[in-house]
């Protein structure tokens, strides 16, 4: 009997060993195929950068932004259509993700494979976005991250060697200076400074992957659009959290990601038609608390 | 006049297409070219004007004349509109059809087009029920080829050269797309860059969508609409382009996306609570959803051919509109309808506020219709001088009177283009 004991402990042992191999080995095998592509352990360097760029205490000022929430709800309960907030907020931030990357995915996936492009993608974002609104939240954020960019990252990520980078470290710089001397600001056909494109070309410059820096813009968008939430008093914080970390929205950005990986930007668009109007009516809200 | 061209002004046409004199020059079925020049003194003609089965393009004779005399052309209106009926035969788009319009409006020339036949209608040809196809004569239209996915996609194209100092005033009929029709409409303007001024093109577009046909209870359920408008400012000297404005709508029950279950999942949790909120509250819109939501809970994943069944994500992201809408606006002659919708926009009551009334003007659609939740629209003066409004309105007839009541009340297309100009309004 103490035989057979033995020989079950050291088969129990070779069963857990066995199991532990599989969930490993089935962990690397997520990980090429790109299932959860910022732990990719081969390429360690830009976790960092995702770190920098996905931080909150960012000064891009995205929290001054409710990307049209504000409006949607003051919509609502003019419509009487307001029952359950949190089931009504859940509505808008599947709807604002599918908007923000059928409208801004496929510029910022342009400028990230070619930042030479920057300038023109920067121009026919402008040429669609069809409300001031918008087009503001943009500019600002845009602007704002160029700034960061220059006075902050530019010096310790300029020493990479990675040649692309390099490259689009000179095409931030004459942009930045295209944006500065710009001589005629009432025609707005300069370089504007649209948030996606210089997203994109930042990223770049500080190394990561479009896939990385595409997951990272939607994250940041649902981000913004819950602490809008929180800060409308809809959803708690732990609640926010929650939507955050949660499977489902991870899958809805992938599947977003997924959906506008190929997609040119002449075939960009609007999927919510709504969503234009709530953003363009933010204007008429007698009172609000965030600028779009 | 288009005295040269000039075509039956009837409507009525025999039943097979008349073999076009111009045929030679025009490849593909579904094509057409329009080019409108000014002869001497003041004389606007067609100079080309050919189009092949099933388009068909029809100028129409004795139009609008601004004034009684033709002294009164000056340098703001250099010549007296023509106006051109765009027309395809049964009224709509069969899948598998390719319209392709091309028209050139030289220096000073203007154009009114317009589509009467109601509607556009892009129908679904379904091979179990032909009572959705249009009554158009049979073996005309090649029958659809094998592999539906490709194929069976409506489209129309529309490219239009506006040269110095010319206008287009082009407000159709609505889109109406049908249960699973699949539509895809790019239409682009070319401006002439070097102008500026007063000599700047202009232009005003309409681009509207609805519902699909309501009183067979269509909500919503075709598969796939989509509306590109793009506005470029092309140099002719130096050959180079630029975007000024792209306006890009698309409605897609995103039915083909290879998803597997889960994502379809995920997508119908989300129908299925806001169908909740809207059983709970919402009794003055949008009854049709209503009285679906049992088979949404019921049903899942969503059953493909039977389109007025679920709340579907296109139906989700219109709400609650049953038209929803794009009018683009540029150049001098323009100007102050664009202005007067701004000044309409900026001065609509606030939301959220008290309603101190006397905001919004007497206009015929008062501002509170949309206030109401009839009408949700917004304008927006965006780069290079262009006004952009957006609508959506809760069923076709409300649109319609609130832009025409809008676009007649400020008056200034009716006096350039004649109340002919408005006819789908």
């Amino acid at each position: 009997m103490a035989i057979n004991q033995t020989q079950d402990q050291s088969l129990d042992e070779e069963i857990a060993d066995l199991e532990e191999r599989l969930k490993n080995a089935r962990a690397r095998r997520a990980l090429a195929t790109g299932k959860a592509p910022f732990l990719d352990p081969s390429n360690p360097i830009p976790v960092h950068a995702l770190l920098l760029l996905s931080d909150s205490a960012l000064p891009t000022g995205g929290f001054a932004y409710s990307n049209g929430l504000e409006s949607y709800l003051a919509h609502l309960k003019l419509q009487g259509r307001i029952a359950n907030p949190e089931a009504a907020f859940d509505s808008f931030l599947a709807l604002s993700i599918a908007c923000v990357a059928s409208t801004s995915l496929p510029y910022l996936l342009a400028a990230h494979r070619q930042p030479e492009m920057l300038e023109t993608i920067d121009n026919d974002l402008d040429a669609s976005t069809p409300c001031v609104v918008a087009q503001r939240a943009s500019l600002a954020q845009g602007r704002a991250l160029l700034g960061v960019w220059e006075r902050s990252f530019r010096v310790p990520y300029t020493s990479v060697s990675d040649a692309e980078a390099v490259t689009a470290v000179k095409i931030l710089e004459r942009f930045s200076t295209g944006l500065k001397s710009r001589n005629n600001p009432d025609e707005g056909l300069g370089p504007n400074g649209h948030l996606a494109p210089l997203w994109a070309v930042v990223s770049r410059a500080m190394g990561l992957t479009a896939q990385q820096t595409a997951y990272l813009h939607m994250v940041n968008h649902a981000k913004a659009v819950l602490g809008a939430a929180v800060r409308s008093s809809v959803i708690g914080p732990y609640m926010a959290q929650s939507i955050l970390a949660s499977q489902r929205l991870q899958e809805m950005i992938s599947r977003r990601i997924e959906r506008e990986w190929d997609t040119p930007v002449d075939r960009a668009g609007q999927l919510v038609p709504a969503m234009d109007l709530w953003i363009g009516r933010h204007e008429l809200l007698y009172s609000r608390i965030f600028n779009s | 006049m288009p005295g040269r061209l000039a075509q039956p002004t009837t409507m009525r046409q025999p039943a097979a297409p008349i073999p076009s004199p111009f045929q030679s020059s025009i490849a593909k079925p579904g094509q057409g070219k329009v080019v409108l020049s000014l002869l001497p003194p003041a004389n606007p003609t067609l100079t080309t004007l050919t189009y092949k089965y099933p388009l068909k393009l029809v100028p129409r004779t004795g139009g609008f004349v601004p004034s009684p005399e033709s002294s009164a052309l000056s340098d703001s209106c250099p010549s007296h509109p023509v106006h051109l009926y765009l027309l395809t035969y049964g009224g709509g788009l069969l899948p598998g059809d390719h319209i392709e319009v091309s028209i050139t409006l030289e220096a000073k020339t203007r154009m009114v087009v317009t589509t009467p036949q109601g509607s556009t209608k892009i129908f679904k040809t379904d091979p179990n029920n032909s009572a959705n196809s249009p009554n158009v004569i049979k073996g005309h239209r090649k029958q659809m080829p094998a592999n539906p996915s490709i194929s069976d996609m409506s489209q129309q194209t529309l490219d239009v050269h506006i040269g110095r100092q010319a206008a287009l005033c082009y407000l159709p009929d609505p889109s109406v797309p049908f249960q699973n029709s699949r539509y895809a409409q790019i239409q682009t303007f070319t401006v002439d860059a070097t102008a500026k001024g007063d000599q700047r093109s202009s232009l005003c577009v309409l681009d509207w969508v609805t519902q699909g046909r309501t009183s067979r209870g269509e909500n919503w359920n075709f598969r796939f609409w989509r509306g590109r408008n793009e506005v470029w400012a092309a140099d002719e000297k130096t050959g180079k382009s630029r975007l000024l404005l792209r306006d890009s709508v698309i409605l897609d029950d995103e039915s083909e996306d290879t998803s597997d279950e889960e994502d379809e999942y995920s997508e119908d949790e989300v129908e299925r609570t806001d169908v909740n909120i809207h059983n709970g509250l919402d009794n003055h819109s949008n009854s049709n959803s209503n009285s679906n939501s049992n088979s949404i809970t019921s049903s899942r994943p969503r059953p493909p051919q039977n389109g007025l069944t679920p709340m579907n994500i296109i139906q989700e992201r219109t709400r609650p509109h049953g038209v929803v809408g794009t009018l683009i606006l540029s150049g001098p002659v323009f100007e102050a309808l664009g202005s007067y919708l701004m000044h309409e926009f900026q001065t609509q009551p606030r939301i959220g506020s008290r309603n101190w009334s006397d905001h919004g003007s007497a206009a015929v659609p008062e501002p509170s219709v949309s206030h109401h939740g009839d009408v949700t629209w917004t304008a927006a003066r965006v780069r290079a001088g262009f006004v952009l409004v957006k609508f959506g309105a809760k069923d076709f007839e409300t649109a319609k009177h609130w832009l025409g009541g809008l676009i007649r009340e400020e008056g200034s297309v009716t006096r350039e283009f004649g109340e002919e100009a408005l006819f789908c309004l």
